[in-house]
């Protein structure tokens, strides 16, 4: 550590551009953590705070929720207990014509009923009330930002029938889309003929079955979201091969940099100094230099969350955070065996050439 | 006492053709409190000397001795811990790290070697050579003489059992050599240290207690 501060300290130009590059490298690592995070966020919110654990669907809905309609005698051959509830889902335009302000937006609708488990204790209301009847919304809390106030009247796919506005609720959100709550009575106007649900959720593990039904873990379930898996795998496969470049970025910079010190090292190796100094001095080097550079890309990633639109998804968790800073920590140490394998191999005879 | 002694050493680089013996059966001694001159043109074989006798290759035959240890029974690791201990180099280009200040220089070795004079001693020792006021410079902000003093300074800081010169005095004008000189005479004569000074510069001759030459590999002692 001794002679990996003293250097950095008085060649503050030629250190400052390595730790600009980690910082630039890293900055962009955690904005794509926190997309990727924001994306799952946004697809998953809704299924998360309803504490799935199980889902079934219509054996023919091609694991899709929205093409998934089931029967009343589907739902009655599951077993009833407190830990099933039904839920209608149902895309739809939802239309405001309030005075001075006219909006359009496409949501998901979830009819649900409301003596069971996610009507009763997993809709986290951020203002107003539950849904009392079959002419009440309550929305995602994101929609207050769009101009949706409790009160307001809409109406559904073009139709008729109006809904009062009665409450905003947080996490409210599925297949990056966001949700309308209301009743399951609702839902059956909405999508028409005589069905009892589109999908039946439980917040236990289950391995029941029923007739024509297919039974989903949660994370089964969710990976069929459309364009769920895809989506992260991109953005995965973008992490890794930053990881990748960050390495060989790192490796080479401090490869030049050992280059460049040969000699000295080579003296210092001719006075007996060890060898392993020398390499705990590159490895430390490098920790100093990446954990600089990921100090100051926090605070700029936290500072680009503050300036950033609230439409965007994107979104923090301290956990994935912690993960890429000793993931970049552990690159750095990585990328310093490169040079520590050099200086290892260093002859002290060749201080005197 | 004898503090380096070299018995019938060889030298040979590569083999058929590419074969190059440096150094011819040279046996060599240097007591405390003297200081050793070996001087020889370009190619003679002083670098390969001075590198045997300071432990940083091992002869090809013969044995090298560094206070009383026998160098070639030892590993890489131990060589290097003997010269960390008991060979003090002072070499051409002065081996100062340009970017710790001189007091660092100090520090560095302190942090990896258990055995160096105390503070008050170096203090004193810096004085003497008249860097005292130079502790937080750092080698560029510094002359070559400067340096030069410096790397002595730092040399000696490990107490060791015998200071291995390297062209000292290359690029030196003649007042600087007569300083130099009196200066390595001084750490051979008042501090009785065991100096060997290896150069192609005559001018260095005489602050010398004994002059050997070395041409062609081949060590041979002037009268």
């Amino acid at each position: 550590m001794f002679l990996a501060w003293h250097e950095i300290k008085r060649e503050k130009v030629r250190y400052g551009l390595v730790i600009a590059m980690i910082v630039l490298i890293s900055y962009l690592l955690f904005m794509l953590v926190g997309l990727m995070d924001g994306l799952k966020n946004e697809n998953t919110a809704a299924i998360e705070e309803w504490r799935t654990e199980t889902v079934w669907l219509n054996k023919g809905s091609n694991d899709r929720l929205a093409e998934s309609v089931l029967t009343y005698q589907q739902v009655a051959s599951l077993p009833q207990t407190d830990h099933f509830s039904l839920i209608g889902d149902q895309p739809v335009k939802m239309e405001l014509d309030r005075q001075h302000h006219r909006h359009a937006q496409t949501l998901q609708f979830i009819g649900l009923n409301s003596t069971e488990f996610i009507a009763q204790k997993r809709v986290m209301l951020t203002s107003g009330h539950q849904v009392r009847n079959s002419q009440q919304l309550v929305l995602d809390n994101s929609l207050k930002q769009k101009g949706y106030r409790l009160g307001d009247w809409v109406v559904l796919n073009g139709g008729t029938k109006k809904f009062r506005i009665v409450g905003f609720a947080r996490n409210a959100k599925i297949n990056i889309s966001p949700v309308a709550y209301g009743t399951l009575k609702a839902w059956q106007q909405l999508r028409g003929g005589n069905f009892a649900a589109s999908a039946v959720i439980s917040d236990r593990k289950s391995h029941d079955s029923g007739y024509e039904l297919k039974r989903y873990s949660v994370q089964q379930f969710i990976n069929k979201l459309p364009g769920y898996t895809a989506q992260n795998a991109t953005l995965q496969l973008m992490i890794a091969f930053l990881l990748v470049i960050s390495l060989v970025v790192i490796a080479v910079f401090l490869y030049i940099l050992t280059m460049q010190k040969k000699q000295q090292y080579a003296l210092l190796r001719a006075q007996g100094i060890p060898a392993k100094t020398l390499v705990m001095a590159t490895i430390s080097q490098s920790l100093l230099l990446i954990i600089t550079g990921l100090v100051i890309s926090t605070g700029l990633t936290v500072l680009t969350v503050h300036l950033l639109p609230a439409g965007v998804p994107i979104m923090f968790k301290i956990n994935n955070m912690i993960l890429m800073g000793i993931g970049m920590v552990a690159i750095g140490v990585l990328g310093a065996l490169v040079p520590a394998l050099m200086i290892v191999r260093i002859d002290p005879l060749d201080a005197l050439k | 006492m004898k503090m380096i002694e070299l018995d019938h050493v060889n030298k040979i680089f590569g083999n058929g053709v590419g074969r190059v013996q440096a150094i011819k059966d040279i046996s060599f001694a240097a007591k405390s409190g003297e200081l050793s001159l070996v001087l020889g043109p370009s190619g003679s074989g002083k670098s390969t000397f001075l590198t045997i006798a300071g432990g940083l290759q091992k002869p090809t035959s013969g044995t090298v001795k560094i206070g009383g240890i026998d160098v070639g029974s030892l590993s890489a690791k131990e060589r290097d811990r003997l010269r960390l201990n008991k060979v003090g180099f002072v070499l051409q280009n002065y081996d100062l790290l340009p970017y710790l200040t001189v007091k660092e220089q100090f520090q560095l070795i302190q942090r990896v070697s258990s055995q160096t004079i105390s503070q008050q001693e170096l203090k004193k020792l810096l004085k003497e050579l008249g860097i005292d006021q130079l502790v937080n410079k750092y080698p560029p902000q510094l002359s070559g003489g400067q340096m030069q003093r410096v790397a002595i300074a730092r040399a000696l800081y490990q107490k060791p059992a015998v200071i291995l010169a390297d062209e000292p005095t290359a690029a030196l004008d003649s007042q600087r050599v007569q300083v130099v000189g009196k200066l390595l005479t001084n750490l051979a004569h008042q501090r009785g240290e065991t100096v060997i000074v290896v150069t192609h510069d005559e001018r260095l001759r005489s602050f010398a207690d004994h002059v050997y030459q070395i041409i062609d590999g081949q060590m041979t002692m002037e009268s």
